[in-house]
This record gives structure tokens, C-alpha cells and sequence, in this order.
């Protein structure tokens, strides 16, 4: 278990304490959770990669005359309402899952930060600039954003990457601006400027590495809100679509015969809530221990 | 997809093939009456039933107030607020008395003659006479709109006295079963007509009491104090449409008792339902059913036949579990013009050899199709992910939309052609029992569409479709003959349409209800004014 020791024990030197460097932070004794995350994450990440090897049933199987049959030894967890093999769906939803939080995460991250270090060495008009567009973006609740968005655009997979990472780069671009501006005013910088190094490079080497690691933590931890996203936005109808094996969209389809066949909804349910559950405890478990200033026991 | 409308001809004729005319009701014997509140111990005639019964349809109700144009989901109100010369009985498979208390015919069927029913009042307050009959009458006739074809034969109505109407046709047609059409047959004063829902010409037993366009309760009707037919204490006064697009919810909604019937749920609601003791079910098989129609403006002749290939006919049947059945061609089954044996078969190879001819499918440019199909029709979903599954393995994405009647008929009539989806899914069912309804609307010409929704335009069609009165009064055989013909040219060279199955009607009400029989020409129309609680 990790909790926060009080900050006024926080080392007094100036400056944000995050950018200590990975190697020596990192704990001696891992969190129990984290590594229980980290290990069913490195699962799924296994099970959607080998989908094609694991699944019991190709991904657009369908067999109408076995339809909705309750989980069985054939049909480990159950069929769809003609006949597709609820395992099956599920792993290869995993994919789909998988490779929307990848996409959105690996957009905002880079759309963010670029932008955030940008405007945290520079300061200044374009500093303000950049701040008050995230703020306009900031200003809308993230998922009724993504909603807006997805109906404007037609339902899919792709839909959803564009829809939620829209929302989703403001928060990096805030986060890497503050850690930029701490680490733009440290002596090793402006030992570079001095030396006649030229703004671009001393950004990509002097800021911008120093301003990754809180950035890296809040990635983890946003991994399992973009999967509930991309789940509630195929839930609604707004994100993929049928045939596409999409967790959400398996809620969805499944949860009107919810009293009568509830292994539809149930199972992609408890796929969602594992991924979420594992992407939070494994974020939680890096920021223990990337933080200086909390402590494992 | 006046997914309502097609059902009430299709049902009559199947009632008769199948022997299972008014349906199978089972558990009406059961007492549980949870919409009802009547009063435990009080004698039956004693007691006035102060409940609602509350209809629980999938989509919205109306579309149209007009007795004239009427052509829509409106049906399952209209037919209790306004009432035709006679009503066709699913039993006895014969038209039967209702404002006209009797009749004859002449001169070989062209000529005919109605004793109109006395004391009729309308809810304006004015009486029946044949002067405001022939009225109503002539006046759907002009305005052309909605199923007014069924007048296409007269030529003629006079009033010899105030309770006679006579007609005389161009051509020999069975008028009275004509005037027991669900659409354009009522008898209304036209001076209540109002297309705002406010009020209402008919005779009907009931009236409307408010219209409440786009809420969840978008109808009620009140009884009709000075209806004809007279009022018992035990008969529901009070009638409320709610609209629930969730299957699960209006299950939830009966066995709560806050909702009476439900015309449809899935098949694993509806085998619950044959075992759950405050719900009663209803089986009965139907002229109504399901339509795919294909863009012949967008699509190519190889991409329609590829459609037709790719569905899985066999699979889709199976997947109903029995609320279906295999279609045969455009017309249901007991129907004139039924054509035995030529049930479609998926054929994936030769719909990727279609599509390839075309210039799609696997590695070469993906096809992007537009699918609309009615929000809430389980049914039609299955019909969607199968045929989506198929397609995606042709490399065709079909982007299917669930919506609401009005709002995917409004699109399907865009008037920029570009606006209109490549794929309409919907249900047909005849006017009044006979097949003409499929071909005159739904694939005969027109300028602009109204239920063509295939946009197809073929003058040789048209003219055999509009030869198909004259000759189903004059040579049945050759009217077999051409129908027969019609559905090679529409379906096979045509791949206007691809028809999957016939609906079999699966209803669930309050077990408490009694009196339900399903008159499958009229389609999802509850008569309430022939139900009473149990006592």
C-alpha cells in the first residue's frame, strides 16, 4: 500500500521534485497492486495480440442456428444473438480496445506536449496563446465533447480516435507547459543558452526529456478513462460499429436482452471494468513511484 | 416503413392458409389485472372500468391525421376512432357489417349498393347520412394520397336516399371487401378533420383526447359517449399510446402493469412471457413482411443482386425463432399472386463475382453502403448484423442507422437524391387483402417518392402494374400470371427489393385483458373497444 507522506517532508530544494530521474526513484519493493496491474494489462495486451490464436472462433463466425446459447463447455462464454462466440468478441475487442487507447494516448501525448513545452520554454504571448485554447477545449465536459464530435462524424472506430483525442491533448499541453517552464529556468538551461545553443535543440534536449515523467504517469493513468470513453461512445452508438467486435459496442447490443441473456452484456462488461481497473492501478503504481515526495511501504 | 401499414392485408391471408385466424391466446384465463382497477367483489355490470389501457408501440404513432391520406403507423389509432362501410373478419374471412348494415351487388360486380347503419353520429356531432359518406369518399379519392387507389374502380356514387349509396365502377372489383381497407376507407365528416390532432371526424368508439407530438406518452383517446354500438360499464373508456423503442423496457412496463400491450418483443421475451402469470401472449401468422430495398438511382444492377446473395435468408429465420417465417416473393402466402418455390438462398461466392463485375469487393476499392432501419425492431437488427458480417467479408462497410419512422421516411424522400440512403429496411403489408398494395406503391413510378423507396422507374412495369385490377375481377388466372411475372422482373432482374421473411405476429398483454383477437388486416391495431378486463 502507498500513501502520501505529509510535502512539507519534500526535499527544500526549488523547483518541481518530478524530474528526479527514473533510475533513482524507483522503488525497492513494488507496489503489490502495480504489479497486479502491470501483470493483467501484459494479459490483455497478450490475449488481444494473439486473438487470431486464442480465440476459439474466427472473429465473424456466425452461426444463427446456435444463437443465444448460455456459456457451455462449447461456447466457453456464451452466443451472440446469431450465434457469434461471446469469447471470441471479446478477445478480439480487445484489440479494438487496445488500439483506440494506444491511438488517442499516442496523438494527445504528442499534439500535447509539443505544444506545452512549446509554450512553457518560449513564455511570453505565445504562452498565452496556446493557454487559452486549451482552455477554450477545457472548457467543455471531455465526454460531451467527444459526443458532439462523434454525432457530426459517421460512426467508427476511427471516429472515436479523432472524437476523443480532440479532448484529450489539452490536459498534456497543461501538464508539460508547467513542467517546461520549472525546467526552462534551471541553471543547465540557461548554461546552454549562454553557450549559444540554439532554442529548438535546447527544447528537444534539455526540456523536453526533463518534462516527460509526470506526462508518462498521467498516460498510464488515462489509459483505462480512454477505454471507458471509447466504450461509452460505442455504447451509444456513436463509435464502432457492427461487425467490429468493440467491448462497448457488445454492452450495447447485449443489454436489451439483459433479464433473458445476460452473459451478452455481463462478459464484455467485466472485460471493460478489468482493463480500466488494471491501466488505474498500474498509474497509480508509477506515480508512487516516479513521486520523490511519496513513499512505498 | 409504414412498418404498421403492410401488415393488415398480409395478415388476412395468411390467417386462412394457416387455420390460425385470431391467433392462439394463451393465458387468458389467468386473473391477474394489473392495469385495471376494478373493484374486488362488485358485480361486472356494476362496475365502470376506470383504467387505461395503455399500448406500448415501438415507434412513433402518427404521422398523419387525415383520414384521407392516412397511410402509416396512425393505423393502430385511426381504426378505433374512425370506422368504414364494413370490417373484414379474419374468422369467417369475409367482409362484415359496420356502417353499412348490409349490401348487394349487380351487373357481374359493377355495381353496388350499401344500406347505411341509422343513428350514426359522428364525434363533429353530425349525423350519418350517404350525402356526407359520399363526401368523405369523393374527397379521398381527390386528394390521391395514401392508399386512395383502392377507389381506382369507381366511377360513380349517387345517393338515391339518405341511408343508400350507390356506386358504380368501371370495372368489376369486390367493393365490399375494398371498404374494409385499414387506409382510405373510413367514412368521416370532413368538417373534423384536422391535421394538428385536435379533433377528429370519425365514428369511431373512441375520439382523440390529446396529441402530444415527439413525448413518451404521444396519445390518448377518450371514449365516445354517443357511439352507436353504446357503451357497458366493463369496456375501457381511457386509451394511452406510449412509445417505447426498448423491447426490454415495454417487457418491464407489462409486467409492471403500467403498460397493456406490447405488439412485439424478441423471441426469448416472448417464450418468458408464455410462462409469466400477469402477461398473456398471442401467435398469430401475418401478410407483413420485411422489405429491402435497394437504391436503384445509386446502386448498380450487379451491386443489388450482390445485396440480394449476400443475405443469409436461412440464417436470419433461424435467428427469429418462429417469429418468422422464409418469404417466398413479394407476396405473403393465402395471397393472390403467391408464388410457391422461389425462396431466396445466400450465395456469397456469386455475390463476390457480382460485386467484382462491378468493380468492388476483396482487394479492390471498398463499397460504403447507408443502411436505415426502424430504432428498436430486434428483427431488424438481426437482419443488419448479419448481413453487415457478410458484407465486410466482400469488403463492402454497410453504415446502418436505426432511426425513427418519420425521421428515416423523410430522408428516404430527400428531395436531393444525393441525401437518400442506399438501403431502406421496412415492412409492408397489404391495404386491404389482396396484393395489389405491394406493387402499386412500393414499386410502380412516381415523380415524387412516397413508398417507392427504391426509386425504381420502368414503364413496363407500371403498365402491367396498373392492369392488375381490371384483371384480378376479370381472369384470376391471368392476374396470377402477371403477378407471378412482376416479381421475376422486380426481384430477380430488376434486385429492386430482397424479401427475407413473413412476420409471424408475437403479442404480449396484461393477462388480465379479455377479448384480444389479432385481425391480421388490420396490423397491429387493437380494437379496445371489443376488450374488457376480467372481472
Amino acid at each position: 500500500m502507498s500513501r502520501p507522506i505529509s510535502p512539507r517532508s519534500a526535499p527544500p530544494e526549488p523547483g518541481p521534485p518530478e524530474q528526479a530521474p527514473l533510475r533513482r526513484t524507483l522503488p525497492r519493493v513494488p507496489d503489490r497492486f502495480a504489479v497486479a496491474g502491470v501483470v493483467l494489462l501484459a494479459l490483455i495486451t497478450l490475449a488481444a495480440l494473439l486473438a487470431p490464436w486464442l480465440a476459439p472462433y474466427p472473429e465473424d463466425h456466425l452461426d444463427p442456428v446456435n444463437a443465444l446459447r448460455p456459456p457451455s463447455a462449447e461456447h466457453w462464454l456464451g452466443t451472440d444473438e446469431v450465434g457469434r462466440d461471446v469469447l471470441s468478441r471479446i478477445l478480439y475487442g480487445a484489440q479494438t480496445s487496445l488500439l483506440i487507447a494506444a491511438a488517442v494516448l499516442g496523438a494527445s501525448s504528442v499534439v500535447g506536449v509539443t505544444l506545452g513545452v512549446v509554450a512553457g520554454y518560449a513564455g511570453g504571448w505565445l504562452r498565452d496563446v496556446i493557454m487559452r485554447i486549451t482552455d477554450v477545449f477545457l472548457a467543455f465536459p471531455a465526454l460531451l465533447l467527444s459526443v458532439a464530435l462523434a454525432v457530426v462524424l459517421h460512426p467508427s472506430v476511427a471516429t472515436v480516435i479523432v472524437a476523443i483525442a480532440v479532448t484529450w491533448w489539452p490536459w498534456y499541453t497543461r501538464l508539460a507547459a508547467s513542467t517546461a517552464a520549472s525546467v526552462a529556468t534551471r541553471p543547465y538551461v540557461d548554461a546552454a543558452r549562454c553557450l549559444g545553443v540554439p532554442a529548438p535543440l535546447i527544447v528537444l534536449r534539455h526540456v523536453l526529456p526533463n518534462s516527460l515523467t509526470p506526462v508518462l504517469v498521467q498516460l498510464s493513468l488515462d489509459a483505462g478513462g480512454v477505454i471507458l470513453t471509447a466504450a461509452a461512445l460505442s455504447y451509444l452508438g456513436l463509435g464502432a460499429q457492427d461487425p467490429t467486435a468493440e467491448w462497448g459496442l457488445m454492452v450495447q447490443l447485449g443489454q436489451s436482452r439483459f433479464t433473458t441473456n445476460w452473459w451478452l452484456a455481463a462478459f464484455p462488461g467485466l472485460a471493460i471494468l478489468l482493463t480500466a481497473f488494471a491501466c488505474n492501478v498500474l498509474g497509480e503504481g508509477l506515480r508512487n513511484a516516479l513521486d520523490p515526495r511519496r513513499t512505498v511501504r | 416503413m409504414r412498418w404498421l401499414k403492410g401488415l393488415a392485408v398480409a395478415g388476412a391471408v395468411a390467417l386462412a392458409a394457416s387455420a390460425c385466424a385470431g391467433g392462439q391466446v394463451r393465458g387468458a384465463d389467468r386473473t391477474a389485472t394489473p392495469a385495471s382497477t376494478t373493484t374486488p367483489g362488485a358485480t361486472q355490470q356494476a362496475t365502470e372500468n376506470a383504467s387505461t389501457f395503455v399500448y406500448a408501440p415501438n415507434l412513433e404513432v402518427v404521422t398523419d391525421w387525415d383520414p384521407a391520406t392516412s397511410y402509416s403507423n396512425e393505423i393502430m389509432a385511426m381504426a378505433n376512432i374512425y370506422e368504414g362501410l364494413t370490417r373484414y373478419n379474419a374468422q369467417t374471412q369475409k367482409p362484415e357489417p359496420r356502417l353499412a348494415t348490409e349490401w348487394t351487388s349487380a351487373d357481374d360486380g359493377k355495381e353496388w349498393t350499401f344500406k347505411l347503419r341509422e343513428g350514426v353520429k359522428f364525434h363533429t356531432g353530425a349525423t350519418l347520412t350517404s350525402q356526407i359518406a359520399k363526401q368523405a369518399i369523393e374527397r379521398t379519392i381527390k386528394a390521391g394520397g395514401g392508399a386512395a387507389y383502392i377507389w381506382g374502380a369507381v366511377d360513380k356514387i349517387e345517393t338515391p336516399d339518405p341511408l343508400t349509396l350507390k356506386f358504380t365502377l368501371k370495372y368489376a372489383s369486390p367493393l365490399d371487401l375494398i371498404a374494409s381497407s385499414g387506409y382510405a376507407a373510413y367514412i368521416y365528416d370532413p368538417a373534423g378533420v384536422d391535421k394538428d390532432g385536435k379533433k377528429d371526424g370519425g365514428t369511431g368508439p373512441y375520439t382523440i383526447d390529446q396529441w402530444q407530438k415527439g413525448k413518451e406518452t404521444e396519445l390518448t383517446l377518450k371514449a365516445f359517449e354517443d357511439y352507436w354500438g353504446g357503451w357497458k360499464p366493463q369496456q375501457y373508456k381511457k386509451i394511452a399510446f406510449r412509445v417505447t423503442p426498448e423491447i426490454n423496457t415495454a417487457w418491464q412496463l407489462l409486467q409492471s402493469g403500467e403498460v397493456t400491450f406490447v405488439p412485439r418483443l424478441n423471441p426469448q421475451l416472448f417464450e418468458k412471457a408464455a410462462t409469466t402469470p400477469a402477461v398473456q401472449t398471442s401467435k398469430a401468422s401475418s401478410f407483413q413482411n420485411l422489405l429491402v430495398l435497394f437504391n436503384t438511382e445509386t446502386l448498380p444492377l450487379e451491386v443489388r443482386q450482390a445485396l440480394q446473395y449476400a443475405i443469409d435468408y436461412d440464417g436470419l429465420v433461424a435467428a427469429l425463432k418462429g417469429a418468422g417465417v422464409k418469404a417466398s416473393g413479394l407476396v405473403p402466402q393465402g395471397l393472390l399472386g403467391h408464388v410457391p418455390g422461389r425462396e431466396p438462398r445466400q450465395d456469397l461466392a456469386k455475390a463476390q463475382e457480382l460485386l467484382e463485375r462491378a468493380g468492388f469487393g476483396p482487394d479492390k476499392p471498398e463499397l460504403v453502403l447507408d443502411l436505415t432501419y426502424a430504432q428498436g425492431d430486434e428483427d431488424q437488427k438481426l437482419l443488419v448484423t448479419l448481413l453487415s458480417a457478410a458484407l465486410k467479408k466482400l469488403n463492402v462497410t454497410l453504415r446502418a442507422k436505426p432511426m425513427q419512422w418519420n425521421a428515416q421516411w423523410d430522408q428516404a424522400k430527400a428531395k436531393d437524391p444525393a441525401k437518400r440512403q442506399d438501403v431502406f429496411v421496412m415492412y409492408w403489408y397489404p391495404d386491404y387483402p389482396d396484393p395489389y398494395s405491394w406493387f402499386v406503391n412500393v414499386f410502380r413510378s412516381k415523380e415524387t417518392p412516397d413508398f417507392n423507396l427504391s426509386y425504381l422507374k420502368d414503364a413496363e412495369i407500371d403498365k402491367m402494374i396498373d392492369a392488375l385490377p381490371a384483371l384480378t375481377a376479370t381472369d384470376p388466372a391471368a392476374a396470377q400470371a402477371s403477378y407471378a411475372e412482376l416479381q421475376k422482373k422486380i426481384i430477380d432482374e430488376r434486385a429492386a427489393v430482397a424479401v427475407p421473411y413473413v412476420q409471424t405476429y408475437q403479442r404480449a398483454l396484461a393477462a388480465g385483458v379479455q377479448g384480444y383477437v389479432d385481425n391480421p388486416a388490420y396490423p397491429n391495431v387493437v380494437f379496445f373497444y371489443d376488450l374488457a378486463p376480467s372481472p
